[in-house]
């Protein structure tokens, strides 16, 4: 091990240490490098419902029963057919047929990780569930997400109905596939979003210096200073200062003209001592953030004002007005300061240091933050201790990402004729129309599906008048005829994952799930949202 | 194969069949449906993928499912816990097994009738001869190298004359919540490495920060192990897989950041840093897999118009993806043949242009050997040779090459040349 001449004792230098990982968190480390183990606890506790055992069902648990969910329950009556056996990896071969493909399912996919819990259901279907008050309130009280995979048209809508109807109803996850074809789409009526994991980089406000930072700017002697310490000075220092010292020269103003932008420059690099001065190369390279103007981001600024329309998503709201209300009553009228600095050119004791000044500022500026939260807590009437400190600090931090999502009723759009010409009319949704409307078509002919009587059904949705390019309507009705019934394995792979994936979105409250319809051709390989 | 055959049950393949017994929209004419196609699949394709993790596992599952009944696979790494979380034909007990193995084994149990044969070993123990006997090659790689490798060896192994030289190379990859999968018809579309210059460049920190100036976690983490351990060790190769090893390197970058006073020093960040881990989830390889395997399907089958020829999906935002056709490229050192061209300055010394060869991003050559028609300018190996031309080294090149000549490079570790075809800024 190493030296023994250290400054420090061992007591100092192991206070704080990590032990070794625990087994539990050597396995699942590839997914915690993703969402953490604040995304990982939310995976834990949740209960996913899934109305089927279907390949692409059972294709969508296997990738929720890895990442280790708490538990799942498989509402499915089906008796295990020859063909069922035949396209669906879990279960075994013809060793299943006539036994309940749920219970096959459900022991096989335990396998997969002995931290989750399932259960199956085989003695009913979820209409059976939906026809009484206490299956009605075991539904949308006992799930965090329910699943459903190519359920029958009846079924679905009331299912839908019923779910939509109560707020604190889990959201619903509706799939619907048919050979190549498929789509995906999420029912819930808001979701928020506070680690979104979006790239967009906070502000270093250094067009709105704060004190600290303003005064430790001017207070540098470039001049005199040490050489060497002259190449490690933190950029974000040399702009501020040139910038103050430009404004006091401009009457307060930054630079505008493209000229004046290049004089701007023009100063930074006379500074130089030295030809190799990385820090002032970076300096005049981000010397456009002297001229853009800080200020609350449109993403951000739009979700003010947002109307409250679900219980669970009540302390985003509270946030969200305390954000209104900070950056429009206190200076400079941003978002709260990040602490968060990119790496730059500097020496350690520089970079230290100004990491603490914008640590230092961002910690006020949160407290100030949570001071308007609180007082707006008090006039809700809610309870002081409704939002944890961690959520507040994670908010603040990621106020310039946040994302709130207003969901639609699955079917709303097949009513909304407005929205459906809309569509049609454009290049940019036709083809993901093309597809739904086939999908659409087929559900509600269920196996029965003709070509003519497919395309009859499909037009039949559209407002009068209002026509598809053909090449779109056309592939993706002949795409439904030719496999009407047929879950494909790999489009159940497909499915598989990308459900899988909005699941845990959803769950963990990370990331960001998809709003609308994702239709997905697997002739063409592609996928795009309506 | 007709006794693995006979293992098929009526309706078996009753959802596949759908798409077997008629064409659609968007198929080939000359789509041949019903008993030719499926007699094909069933009984005669051969069908190899590369590669048991976190794409494999998915797709070696898929391809048994879709009807491919004679399934190669290669990989030469064992099982680790780490694995567990998306590689779903492993569990806890096989740990430190064969990936290729176990996979085989799993897949053979759960699917009838199906023939999985392992080799636990590299892609380049096996010549063009093992390749040229399958149909199709489906790689679920994690390293670039390999890529190159098996990409070069197959556009090689291309006889226009023999059309059954050409082997489609479907290839995946994921990284997170990204991926890509793309269709690779050697000498006819882009190639693995027409795309290099696609790949996202590795962060390096620079020597003078992690020895003078740390800042960042990352760079404490450096230190200790490409400065430290060897200062300590000496000789010792750091073995990262070894959890005794990490965590000294854990306490020593610990103990360097509260020296500086920087903060984030974890083990999760000193593996990370260490190995550098990409992150991996169950669900971006099921659909990349997929795709891959769909796309094995189609060609296999002509049962539908096939990818064209690279599709990218990320999932961080919603579900967003691309689908583009990647041209080929003309100086393509492995499927293009014609020279690239290179400008420059005559003081350059042929050190310096074989740095500039292992640097540029569409052509990261490892350790290249130079030649012109007439002189070997300078060869990696064997030792002989390298002691003979290592004097060329410090010269310039323009001593060496004419104005418009023409060098030609070759690595050891890839099966291809590149010609560069030299001029010179006045």
């Amino acid at each position: 091990m190493a030296a023994t001449n250290d400054s420090q004792t061992i007591e100092e230098a192991t206070t704080g240490m990590e032990s070794a990982p625990d087994q539990k968190t050597r396995r699942y480390d590839r997914q915690l490098r993703l969402w953490a183990k604040s995304g990982q606890a939310a995976l834990e506790s949740s209960h996913i419902l899934v109305l089927s055992s279907s390949s692409t069902s059972t294709s969508v648990l296997k990738n929720l029963v890895l990442p280790g969910i708490g538990q799942f329950t498989i509402l499915d009556r089906t008796i295990t057919s020859p063909s069922d056996a035949g396209n669906n990896f879990f279960l075994e071969g013809q060793d299943s047929v006539g036994k309940p493909r749920a219970e096959e399912a459900v022991r096989l996919l335990l396998e997969l990780n002995d931290g989750v819990k399932g259960h199956s259901i085989v003695n009913k279907d979820v209409k059976e569930v939906l026809g009484t008050e206490d299956g009605v309130e075991w539904l949308k009280g006992t799930f965090s997400l329910v699943i459903a995979h190519n359920l029958e048209k009846g079924a679905l809508d009331q299912l839908s109905d019923v779910l939509w109807k109560d707020a604190k109803s889990p959201p619903l996850v509706v799939i619907r596939s048919a050979g190549f074809l498929a789509e995906v789409f999420i029912q819930f009526h808001e979701h928020a979003v506070i680690d979104s994991h979006l790239d967009t980089t906070p502000s270093l406000r250094i067009d709105k210096p704060f004190p600290a930072l303003l005064k430790h700017s001017l207070e540098i002697d470039f001049e005199n200073m040490d050489v060497t310490d002259h190449g490690h000075v933190p950029y974000v220092y040399i702009l501020v200062r040139v910038l103050e010292e430009w404004k006091q020269a401009h009457g307060g103003n930054p630079p505008k003209t493209s000229d004046e932008k290049k004089e701007f420059k023009a100063i930074i690099s006379k500074m130089r001592k030295k030809a190799d001065e990385e820090n002032f190369e970076e300096a005049e390279a981000q010397a456009f953030k002297c001229w853009s103007s800080t200020v609350v981001p449109y993403d951000i600024k739009s979700l003010f004002g947002a109307e409250n329309v679900a219980p669970h998503t009540k302390p985003f709201h509270l946030l969200l007005k305390a954000l209104e209300v900070y950056t429009t009553t206190v200076e400079p009228y941003t978002l709260p300061l990040s602490a968060t600095l990119p790496d730059m050119k500097a020496s350690t004791g520089q970079y230290v240091e100004i990491q603490r000044l914008y640590k230092d500022r961002a910690v006020e500026e949160r407290d100030t933050f949570k001071a308007i939260l609180d007082k707006i807590i008090a006039e809700q009437g809610e309870d002081a201790s409704l939002i944890d400190d961690e959520v507040i600090d994670d908010f603040v931090k990621n106020s310039h990402i946040l994302r709130l999502l207003k969901g639609k009723k699955w079917g709303a759009l097949d009513q909304d004729k407005e929205k459906l010409a809309e569509a049609a009319a454009s290049e940019e949704s036709s083809k993901q129309l093309g597809i739904h409307l086939a999908l659409s078509a087929l559900s509600s002919l269920q196996a029965n599906a003709k070509k003519q009587k497919l395309t009859a059904e499909a037009k039949a949705i559209l407002p009068e008048g209002v026509e598809l390019p053909d090449e779109h309507f056309d592939n993706a009705i002949g795409e439904a005829a030719r496999s009407p019934t047929a879950d494909l394995p790999n489009t159940a792979a497909f499915l598989g994952g990308v459900v899988a994936q909005e699941t845990i979105k959803m769950i963990t409250k990370q990331y960001v799930p998809i709003n609308g319809y994702c239709t997905i051709d697997l002739v063409e390989t592609w996928s795009g949202v309506l | 194969m007709a006794a693995a055959a006979s293992q098929d049950w009526p309706a078996r393949y009753f959802h596949i069949d759908q798409i077997l017994d008629k064409p659609g929209p968007r198929t080939d004419p000359a789509f041949a449906a019903g008993d030719g196609v499926k007699d094909f699949l069933r009984t005669k394709a051969k069908i190899l993928v590369i590669g048991a993790g976190g794409l494999g596992c998915e797709i070696l599952a898929n391809l048994a499912l879709t009807g491919f009944k004679d399934i190669h696979v290669i990989d030469m790494d064992t099982i680790d816990i780490s694995n567990l979380n998306r590689q779903f034909l492993f569990r806890q007990k096989d740990v430190g097994k064969p990936k290729a193995t176990v996979a085989a084994e799993f897949i053979m149990k759960r699917v009838p009738g199906v023939v999985v044969t392992p080799y636990f070993g590299k892609i380049q123990d096996k010549d063009e001869d093992y390749y040229m006997q399958f149909n199709l090659v489906i790689c679920g790689l994690d390293s670039v190298e390999a890529r190159r490798w098996i990409n070069a060896t197959l556009v090689n192994m291309v006889d226009p004359e023999n059309p059954e030289s050409l082997k489609p190379l479907i290839d995946g990859g994921t990284e997170g919540f990204r991926g890509q999968a793309r269709v690779i018809l050697p000498t006819f579309t882009s190639c693995y490495e027409c795309s290099l210059d696609m790949l996202n460049k590795q962060t390096q920190f620079p020597i003078c920060t992690i020895a003078n100036t740390p800042r960042l976690p990352e760079h404490c983490i450096e230190w200790a192990s490409v400065l430290e351990w060897p200062r300590v060790f000496g000789d010792k190769k750091l073995d990262n897989d070894d959890p005794n090893d990490i965590d000294w390197l854990y306490k020593t970058a610990l103990k360097r950041a509260r020296e500086f006073r920087i903060e984030g020093v974890t083990w999760s960040l000193t593996q990370g840093v260490v190995k550098n881990i990409i992150p991996a989830i169950a669900s971006t390889n099921a659909i990349i897999a997929a795709a891959c395997c769909n796309e094995a399907f189609k060609i296999a089958t002509s049962s539908a118009a096939f990818l064209n020829n690279y599709f990218m999906l990320i999932g961080t935002d919603g579900v967003y993806s691309y689908t583009f056709e990647h041209e080929k490229r003309q100086e393509c050192p492995v499927c293009g043949g014609e020279a690239l061209d290179l400008t420059i300055s005559p003081d350059t010394t042929l050190e310096q242009l074989i740095e500039t060869l292992t640097e540029r991003q569409d052509i990261q050559i490892k350790k290249p050997s130079l030649s012109t028609p007439i002189q070997q300018l300078y060869l990696q190996a064997p030792p002989q040779l390298e002691a003979a031309t290592r004097a060329n080294l410090e010269k310039k090149v323009s001593e060496l090459v004419s104005a418009g000549g023409e060098v030609t490079v070759t690595a050891t570790t890839l099966p291809f040349s590149l010609s560069l075809r030299i001029s010179y800024t006045t």
